[in-house]
């Protein structure tokens, strides 16, 4: 069953990661931006007049705007993150839909609807009588009832047959 | 013949935005994770660990600062749960969650933390502006670069780092009070923490849901495939 095993590619962590360097930044900037705010203040008390505070006060406005920034820019690239994430949920979603409404429209029994569904995963025949406890023959029996019912000459028309959905075009001769 | 079902023949629920503006998240954001476990990891060793009015608890406690302050900017900036807006204090609500919790009914669900917790949450953030505030008093608003100036002056002998300008009666009783609030207010976060601890544990238990799991790396089982 190593069909199923898919490559590590998970952009779901590759985000919260990113997220999370993002944040630990900002923590980091608001460390420094305190400990200077403090450090301003000081100065304060001391001489408000001098070169010297001015200097410094002025870079800690810059960096207190920097979180405020930082902050911001971290909301909106969550936010985006999710929207993202919402709108691949709703494509599987609709996939699946989309999967579903064709078998009931083909009128697989149950048994057919779960062959087909491991076939389209792209299990070969003797995997898919593994994973559900029955004969290969059986098996093989299955799918050439669901291509029949479903007008395809094999797998590899009834996999392009979602796929076409996919890319939302039909096939156009090349001219 | 039982034939294993492995394969998903439901379709996938997809949420919608009101489903995820009720439920909690399933992961709080980095930014909310990073302030509450360094808030906590912070306090526990400023309480138990460094001795008062050490570098070290100096140093701390304007990380504390940092991390409360970069919070609160997040409670207005941050996402949708993270802002203040999504958990207002309200004690008639948090007492009304509490007796529903152990009436046995299921509470409904908040898109951010429950009003008990809220409740909890906001009394942190007075007791830890507290902590600061008098620990600020206590050191003169030193920061920890001019501390450390101070104690490497004394340790080479210079007594005269220690004076400071404006040393008056005034001050000390100041510097009394803000020692006894700053004690006080410190022993009052141990007790909330503890029953932050207590009431996140009962109502895991009681809702059978984990609530540490958002807090740290989100739930395992929680991804869709």
């Amino acid at each position: 069953m190593t069909v199923l095993r898919r490559p590590p590619t998970d952009p779901k962590s590759a985000a919260r990661h990113q997220t999370a360097a993002l944040s630990a930044f900002l923590l980091i900037q608001t460390f420094g931006t305190v400990f200077f705010v403090g450090d301003v203040i000081g100065d304060l008390r001391e001489d408000p007049t001098s070169i010297h505070f001015i200097f410094e006060a002025t870079v800690t406005v810059a960096l207190v705007l920097g979180i405020f920034f930082g902050a911001y820019a971290l909301r909106r690239t969550i936010e985006f993150l999710r929207s993202q994430e919402a709108a691949l949920d709703v494509a599987r979603g609709a996939l699946s839909d989309v999967i579903e409404r064709q078998f009931q429209a083909w009128a697989l029994t149950p048994a057919e609807r779960d062959v087909a569904f491991l076939a389209l995963k792209g299990l070969d025949v003797a995997e898919i009588a593994e994973m559900r406890g029955a004969a290969a023959g059986t098996v093989r029996a299955q799918l050439t009832r669901i291509y029949a019912k479903a007008g395809v000459s094999g797998r590899a028309q009834f996999a392009a047959f979602f796929v076409e959905d996919l890319l939302g075009q039909g096939v156009t001769a090349a001219t | 013949m039982a034939t294993p079902r492995t394969v998903r023949t439901q379709t996938v629920s997809t949420p919608t935005v009101k489903d995820q503006l009720a439920s909690p998240p399933a992961l709080w954001d980095p930014v909310v994770r990073l302030s509450h476990w360094g808030i906590a990891v912070s306090v526990l060793l400023n309480a138990l660990v460094t001795e008062g009015g050490s570098l070290a608890h100096v140093l701390i406690g304007w990380m504390v600062m940092a991390m409360l302050l970069l919070r609160l900017v997040w409670g207005v900036l941050g996402p949708r749960e993270a802002r203040f807006s999504a958990f207002p204090p309200n004690p008639v609500r948090a007492v009304a969650h509490l007796r529903g919790l152990f009436s046995g009914d299921k509470p409904r669900d908040y898109p951010s933390h429950n009003p008990a917790g809220a409740l909890m949450v906001y009394m942190f953030w007075l007791a830890l502006a507290a902590v600061v505030a008098t620990g600020l008093v206590m050191t003169g608003g030193a920061t920890p670069m001019q501390v450390a100036a101070d104690k490497a002056a004394v340790a080479s002998g210079d007594w005269a780092a220690l004076v400071r300008d404006g040393d008056s009666d005034q001050d000390s009783v100041m510097g009394d009070v803000a020692e006894e609030v700053h004690e006080v207010a410190a022993n009052l976060l141990l007790i909330l923490a503890a029953l932050h601890v207590a009431g996140v544990f009962v109502e895991g238990r009681l809702l059978r849901r984990n609530l540490l799991a958002p807090m740290l790396f989100g739930a395992k089982g929680d991804r869709r495939k």
